[in-house]
């Protein structure tokens, strides 16, 4: 009898323990929420914050600011390597992995949004948010192929659906991902008109939709100026969406949530945790030349020992915590530029010159705003005593296609160096050098060591067979990108 | 130990005398030499009389009448039960000589160790190695063959890696589990330090153990051998009973015993004092350099900008000025002089254990209680451990057929620990200028203790600041137990019948705090942070078996049936608070952001299982098990496993022409096969909290909520929703041999498994947008031998000698992992890594190698002369030793005993990145030829293809050497004595048993490692062991201690 009841307890045990329902009640997540409850608005945040924090801000810029000469590597270390344009450090896909891999996800999650913000999903009356996923979505995808060229796109961020995605061309990427996308955006912002879904949670503009749509039309201008050498004609698209843009009441996007006690600009996050950045002779001297008042909060004298980089110095990249480096680097505080608004007039500016239209309203413009956003990063004014003669100074300089890029590239050496960078292979591949690196080492006995792009995302390379021999084809010394005048 | 029984029988002596109705006498001798044994108790069965032995080996003693048997026993040798006769010869053979002992295996069956169709390794209390050591791990090292363990580092609560022939998970948890008296208890670390570059390692659990409450350590090896646990058993057992109550004696015996010890780095870095602080000889001396490859410390007065000997300055002759001394209140003007940095900061450790237990059986009711304290001191400073532990056991005898009893221990544990790779202190001493003064020169600026001094650049802390103000403490309380009823039903079958039911409920829990502490002015960290973290475990165990065995002439049959439900209910924490408002309170409410994590997680896990055991005339045995498991971790459809096994066994000395050979005594040939799997943690697609820090960022910039608003991104890692158990096939076969009347043993095993459709978050293409994939792919097999030989080489009642030598090859491969995925990494930097490579051994490092000719091998040479580094990162080698030897040397002469433990590592790579730092930094010995003039070199010029010869500049060479990975990868080789203990038994002293010892432990006798002791490594997961920067330094200790009994 006993044994039977203990049978019988026994079978009850098993009926009721490890059944699939009961199993699959203990197993649930309670911690995180399925991918298809959290509404759009809640991802749109981080989208923004991942577009300005690691896309245009890391690793990316970080490297692309040694190449530019727009700061020095130094630091004994990773950006040390960069500035010897070591291929160790400069041709290995681990260098960008971080960064190519974040800006995948934000690839994914913007897919996510414009998912559920399209007709049949969890918010499908929210325009506004479709289109601030298509405008970033435009930005992270330009990025990527300004740097990358060809690249995974079409089948990108489709997660376990596609394990291996091709690689789509730069010209179809430009067409349908970056300048379509940015047409869609246009679209939905238009038709948005009032809505306001995201409110708090889009930290760039507070949900004003309108706001969103300079900032479309603004990157429109700046993508579609990217085509200029296989497109020579754009120039009156460019000026166009440029207006279009002011006229939506562009000012910059800007993401200012940083204050440098609990969020922290990527670049000071950067320095407070490296110190890698110096202050470049390439810039110095640029300023100096036009007796600039910015060289005093470029040319900071950070570690008291009031000595600056000339690029490709091995002793100087060796140094730690030793060289001048640019007094925003110590304020936490500094907004990030996701498209500034000196930008825009320096776009103004270009295009109307190469037309033979007067630029000098949108180049004076152009060169007060970055004086002004100097002025706002300066960490220690009471030290750098900078002063702010923004107009005088534009006043006094001659409105060529030189000094316009000279002075865009002055006004990007904050954290605009990927534009820079894309501005430098652009304008050489219409056979123009506004900037004049200085190097040494980025011809070695006659060899390039200067990259003419970067190479794929470590990850890519080693688990997607695709990119594998993609990876191995390229010569990033050698294959320029297709915008700026290349095949691949 | 024949102190103790003859005091204990003494002492019930006259308890004896006073029922005596009838007196029998005798002597009883060692079957061996024929020699009397001193003190062997003789007890009259079923009764509480007895007497000992005196010194002629003779007894006598008054039984009462109806006393039929007596028994006779005594420490280290086989028990002798005889029937009541007028006069008694008894001869007595030495246990360590007896195959016919009774093992603990799976589910606590108690096997003939000659019935296992398996290798079965125990360890006795007496053969552990617990004196100065706090943990189960070192207490083991040395003792087993195909286990291996690495221990971290020296310092208390230092987590070791416990690993049973070769790893079967690549990226997952590869430690075997432990049963504590039935009871599953949980072992692993809290946390894994995951890719183990920052903060301070971690403990196992494993520290909750007193290795002093072990009565004995079963180790099953083989999947046939632990099968019967299912699925948690993949990685073997450690089963472990704990210490019980004792013979049968009227009053409780009390064990007291102590020992303490002090430690002291195991091995010195011993570096360069010849050179002075500075970038280079030419750039002179550099005050603010992290590097040692100035000018010569004696030149200092001469240099240019710092030195004294200018006519300007007379007061300033024969000295150079400091600015860092200058910084912390100091003049700043200083002689040259040498200052033993690591010697300074490196201080005594000190270790003291106490235990003081009681037990006894006395009739029906067995006991046995303990309280124990360990408490260490590290060898750096704040750093420290202390534990407490109580434990109670009681089996109770209620009636023929009831048994009852339950187990319970309780132990709170306390550990402060410090950091390493890139919160390192330790690269800070070492590379510490040997003319400056850390030790003595302020650390911080005067009245501002939040500005640090040091020699270098703060991107490190100053080791003694760091000491004074940062903290990662680690808190746990823990009771783990159980109890049982057996129920042994009177059916009157006879006595080759029986049948046991037993049902067993138990409990793990626990709770453990983590903090880590960095205070405002931290390195890294200098606005300060505090990250308040834990876990609650409630782990729930039901046992339910039924056995029943039986006897008909030569056959024997064992069958178990039985269902275990194991419930996990977990709670995880984590609130970080950082910039605190000001100095000195460095606590949660003084900092200004916070972040907090809770969440709750369970699982369970349902089994059923059997086995049937049957051996014929004591020679042949056959073991078949099955288990069926239920777990709730997998996806719907997934969730049921068997697993088989079976092993064989057979005794071919007991054939007719074999038997009673004087030479060959005893010889078993034994085979087995089983299948046992694991499973993962699988969830559905979800969402997450973003975070940011990492790769280059040392803190956390970016941490939601923003301004009050949060933000969810789909998680990186996708749930493969086909997900199915990984399976483990394990095949084994060995023998066992015992020569000269058991004297001499030799066991040796080989197996070989074969892990298929491994579990693992494989990583995939980012562009996916998804950083990896939990799924099945890939396959490990592991091939092993391990042989031991264990003799008794004297053997006198005076005198003995033993010996015992193990020897463990594993060879541990990584077939393939997922299609397109060549290696994974285990943890480690960008560069170098831990890595499972396809092709390699498991695991293997990863990183930047020599760009080399591929003809000569020889280094390439760029334009200066120079080596350099290969663009992509390489295979740098195996991890994973040829193979592992212990030593066990046994000696006693009367009251004098002896005991060693040796091991030998061969071969096995691992990454030492504080060698390949110093050398870059100048700081070791070894660049003293490098500091000054130029070198000649060979190699293939990178330009022309060809050998070269060139001159260059040392440091040039010698910097441009030590900054390729490759530089840093050692041969871990190694010979450690790890224990040696001499023990002296006093005479006995008013009725106490009172023995005393020495010992000294861990000390590195020969490695092929320059400067540092290979066992210091960074992780506490399968990247444990390999892989070391700035890591926490060992320890070799030196003690003593006494135990009383009475």
């Amino acid at each position: 009898m006993k044994k039977n009841i203990l049978v019988a307890l026994a079978s009850l045990f098993m009926v009721t323990s490890c059944s699939e329902d009961v199993m699959d009640k203990i197993n649930k997540d309670n911690n995180n929420p399925g991918i298809d409850v959290v509404p759009a608005k809640f991802s749109i945040t981080d989208a923004i914050m991942s577009s300005a924090f690691s896309t245009i801000s890391g690793n990316y810029a970080w490297l692309a600011s040694s190449f530019t000469e727009q700061e020095f590597g130094t630091g004994n270390n990773q950006l040390m390597k960069a500035e010897l344009r070591n291929p160790s450090e400069v041709a290995a896909s681990t260098t960008y992995n971080n960064e190519w891999n974040s800006t995948y996800a934000n690839i994914a999650n913007l897919r996510n949004i414009i998912k559920k913000t399209s007709p049949g999903g969890l918010n499908a009356d929210q325009t506004d948010i479709l289109g601030m996923a298509q405008t970033l979505f435009a930005l992270n995808m330009g990025v990527l192929t300004d740097l990358h060229g060809n690249i995974p796109c079409s089948e990108a961020g489709m997660g376990a659906a596609i394990l291996n995605p091709k690689i789509d061309t730069q010209e179809s990427i430009y067409a349908g991902s970056v300048l379509g996308m940015l047409n869609e955006a246009i679209v939905n912002l238009k038709a948005a008109g009032l809505l306001n879904n995201a409110k708090a949670q889009d930290i760039l503009f507070e949900g004003d939709a309108s706001k969103w749509l300079g900032f479309a039309y603004a990157l429109k201008a700046r993508y579609l100026l990217h085509t200029q050498f296989r497109n020579p004609a754009v120039l009156t698209e460019v000026i166009a969406a440029a207006n279009e843009a002011l006229a939506a009441g562009f000012d910059g996007a800007d993401l200012s949530v940083f204050n440098g006690v609990t969020t922290d600009n990527p670049w000071t996050a950067f320095f407070w945790s490296r110190a890698y950045t110096g202050t470049s002779s390439t810039v110095v001297d640029l300023m100096k030349e036009r007796n600039d008042n910015r060289l005093v909060i470029y040319n900071f004298n950070m570690h008291k020992n009031n000595l600056y980089g000339t690029p490709g110095d091995e002793v100087q990249a060796g140094l730690t915590e030793t060289l001048n480096a640019p007094s925003w680097l110590n304020n936490g505080a500094c907004s990030v530029h996701l498209l500034s608004k000196s930008e825009l007039y320096f776009i103004l500016a270009e295009a109307k010159t190469r037309l033979g239209q007067d630029a000098s309203a949108d180049f004076t413009k152009a060169v007060e705003t970055s004086f002004d956003d100097y002025q706002v990063s300066d960490s220690d004014p009471k030290e750098t005593k900078f002063e702010n003669n923004g107009s005088e100074y534009a006043a006094g300089l001659p409105v060529t296609l030189k000094e316009i890029m000279v002075q865009k590239y002055l006004s990007q050496c904050r954290d605009e160096q990927i534009e820079a960078y894309n501005d430098i292979r652009r304008c050489q591949a219409l056979g123009e050098n506004w900037i004049e690196l200085k190097n040494p080492l980025n011809n070695q006995k006659g060899v390039n060591y200067w990259p003419e792009r970067f190479p794929y995302g470590n990850s890519s390379v080693i688990s997607n067979p695709i990119i594998n021999e993609a990876f191995n084809n390229i010569d990033i010394y050698k294959d320029k990108v297709w915008l700026f005048g290349g095949e691949k | 130990m024949r102190r103790l029984t003859f005091l204990l029988f003494s002492l019930f002596l006259g308890v004896g005398l006073m029922y005596a109705q009838k007196k029998i006498s005798g002597t009883v001798l060692s079957s061996e030499d024929g020699q009397p044994i001193i003190g062997a108790a003789v007890m009259a069965k079923g009764t509480s009389v007895g007497t000992v032995t005196d010194y002629d080996g003779n007894f006598s003693i008054d039984v009462p009448e109806s006393v039929k048997m007596l028994t006779f026993t005594y420490v280290g040798m086989k028990p002798v039960e005889e029937a009541v006769k007028p006069h008694m010869v008894i001869k007595m053979s030495s246990l360590s000589q007896d195959l016919d002992e009774v093992v603990i295996t799976a589910m606590g069956m108690k096997r003939d160790r000659k019935a296992l169709g398996y290798a079965a390794q125990d360890l006795k209390s007496d053969q552990l190695n617990t004196d100065g050591t706090t943990s189960l791990a070192s207490a083991i090292q040395g003792k087993l063959t195909g286990v291996d363990i690495r221990q971290s580092s020296g310092m208390p609560g230092a987590s070791s890696q416990i690993v049973i022939r070769g790893a079967r998970s690549f990226s997952g948890n590869n430690q075997p589990l432990y049963v504590v008296d039935g009871m599953p208890i949980s072992s692993s670390p809290d946390f894994s330090t995951g890719n183990s570059v920052t903060g301070a390692n971690i403990s196992d659990r494993s520290i909750d153990i007193n290795p002093e409450d072990i009565e004995s350590i079963n180790v099953l090896k083989g999947q046939a051998a632990s099968a019967l646990y299912g699925i948690r058993a993949s990685n073997g057992v450690i089963v472990i009973t704990t210490k019980r109550g004792s013979k049968n004696t009227s009053k409780p015996q009390i064990t007291i015993s102590t020992n303490l010890s002090a430690e002291r780095v195991s091995r010195k870095f011993e570096r360069q004092t010849v050179y002075a602080q500075g970038n280079s000889v030419a750039s002179g001396y550099n005050p603010s350099s992290s590097m040692s490859w100035g000018p010569k410390i004696t030149d200092l007065p001469n240099d240019p900008k710092y030195g004294g000997n200018k006519e300007t300055d007379p007061q300033y002759h024969g000295m150079y000025y400091n600015s860092k001394m200058k910084d912390a209140g100091l003049s700043g003007w200083t002689t040259p002089q040498i200052y033993d940095n690591v010697g300074d900061f490196l201080g005594t450790g000190f270790t003291e254990n106490t235990n003081v237990s009681v037990s006894q059986t006395k009739d029906k009711i067995g006991y046995s209680f303990g309280v124990s304290n360990s408490y260490q001191n590290g060898i750096i400073p704040s750093t420290g451990m202390n534990r407490w532990g109580a434990r109670g056991l009681v089996d109770w005898q209620l009636t023929d057929e009831f048994k009852t009893g339950f187990s319970i221990n309780y132990s709170n544990v306390n550990i402060t620990s410090a950091p390493a790779a890139n919160s390192g202190i330790m690269n800070v001493v070492y590379s510490a200028p040997s003319e400056y003064n850390l030790k003595g020169i302020p650390y911080n600026v005067p009245n501002d203790p939040t500005k640090q001094i040091l020699f270098r650049s703060t991107s490190f802390n100053n080791p003694y600041w760091w000491a004074d103000n940062d903290e990662y403490r680690q808190q746990t309380g823990r009771a783990f137990g159980n109890a049982y009823v057996e129920y042994r039903p009177k059916i009157g079958w006879g006595d080759n019948y029986d049948l046991v039911f037993r049902e067993q409920l138990g409990i793990d829990f626990y709770t453990s705090t983590y903090n880590d502490v960095a205070e405002v002015g931290s390195a890294t960290n200098p606005k300060g942070q505090i990250n308040n973290y834990g876990t609650t475990k409630n782990i729930f165990n039901n046992l339910f078996t039924a056995t029943w065995s039986g006897k008909w002439e030569d056959w024997h049959v064992d069958v178990l049936l039985g269902n275990e439900v194991n419930q996990n209910n977990d709670r995880v924490w984590d609130y970080f608070g950082s910039n605190f408002n000001f100095y000195g309170l460095p606590v949660i409410g003084n900092a200004t952001n916070f972040t907090s994590v809770e969440y709750l997680r369970k699982d369970r896990t349902v089994g059923f299982f059997g086995s049937v055991s049957a051996s014929y005339a004591n020679m042949l045995y056959l073991t078949v098990t099955g288990r069926n498991d239920f777990v709730s971790t997998m996806p719907r459809g997934s969730r049921s496993f068997f697993y088989p096994s079976v092993s064989l066994g057979w005794i071919f000395t007991e054939l007719e022409g074999l038997k009673e050979n004087p030479i060959l005594s005893f010889g078993k040939i034994r085979t087995s096969f089983a299948q046992v799997g694991q499973a993962g943690r699988y969830y559905d697609n979800y969402m997450t909290v973003p975070s940011y820090g990492g790769g280059m960022y040392s803190y956390a910039p970016v941490n939601y909520p923003i301004n009050g608003v949060s933000s969810y991104t789909p998680y990186g890692v996708l749930y493969d929703p086909n997900l199915k158990p990984q399976n483990t096939s394990n095949v084994e076969a060995g023998f066992d041999l015992a020569f000269f009347n058991n004297r001499l043993r030799f066991d040796y095993t080989y197996s070989y498994q074969d892990v298929k459709d491994q579990i693992f978050t494989v990583p995939i293409d980012g562009s996916t947008g998804y950083s990896s994939l939990m799924t099945n792919a890939g396959q490990m097999k592991t091939n092993s031998h391990e042989f031991s030989i264990n003799g008794a080489i004297l053997e006198n009642k005076n005198y003995s000698l033993d010996l015992g030598v193990n020897f463990t090859k594993i060879k541990n491969e990584v077939v393939k992992l997922a299609p397109g995925v060549e290696s994974i990494m285990l943890g480690g930097f960008v560069e170098p890594q831990v890595r499972a490579q396809e092709g390699a051994t498991y695991p293997n490092l990863y990183g930047v190698a020599f760009q080399r000719d591929e003809k000569t091998g020889m280094l390439i040479l760029n334009d200066k002369g120079l080596p350099m580094g290969t663009s992509s990162s390489v295979n740098l080698g195996n991890c994973s030793p040829d193979f592992v030897m212990g030593f066990n040397l046994g000696a006693r002469y009367k009251r004098v005993s002896l005991s060693t433990t040796w091991n030998w590592q061969h071969g096995g790579k691992m990454y030492h990145g504080t060698n390949m730092v110093m050398n870059y930094f100048g700081a070791t010995k070894e660049s003293l030829p490098y500091h000054e003039g130029d070198i000649e070199v060979t190699g293939i010029s990178q330009t022309t293809g060809k050998e070269v010869t060139m001159k260059v500049n040392g440091q040039d060479y010698y910097q441009a050497y030590y900054d390729v990975t490759e530089s840093g990868i050692y041969d871990q080789s190694f010979l450690k004595l790890r224990d040696v203990t001499l023990t002296y038994q006093l005479p006995k002293f008013r009725g106490i048993d009172i023995s005393v010892f020495g010992f000294a432990r861990n000390i590195l006798i020969w490695s092929k490692m320059p400067n540092f002791d290979p066992e210091s490594s960074q992780g506490n997961g399968n990247m444990g062991g390999y892989f070391e920067r700035f890591s926490l330094p060992n320890t070799s200790s030196y003690g003593g201690g006494l135990k009383l009994t009475f």
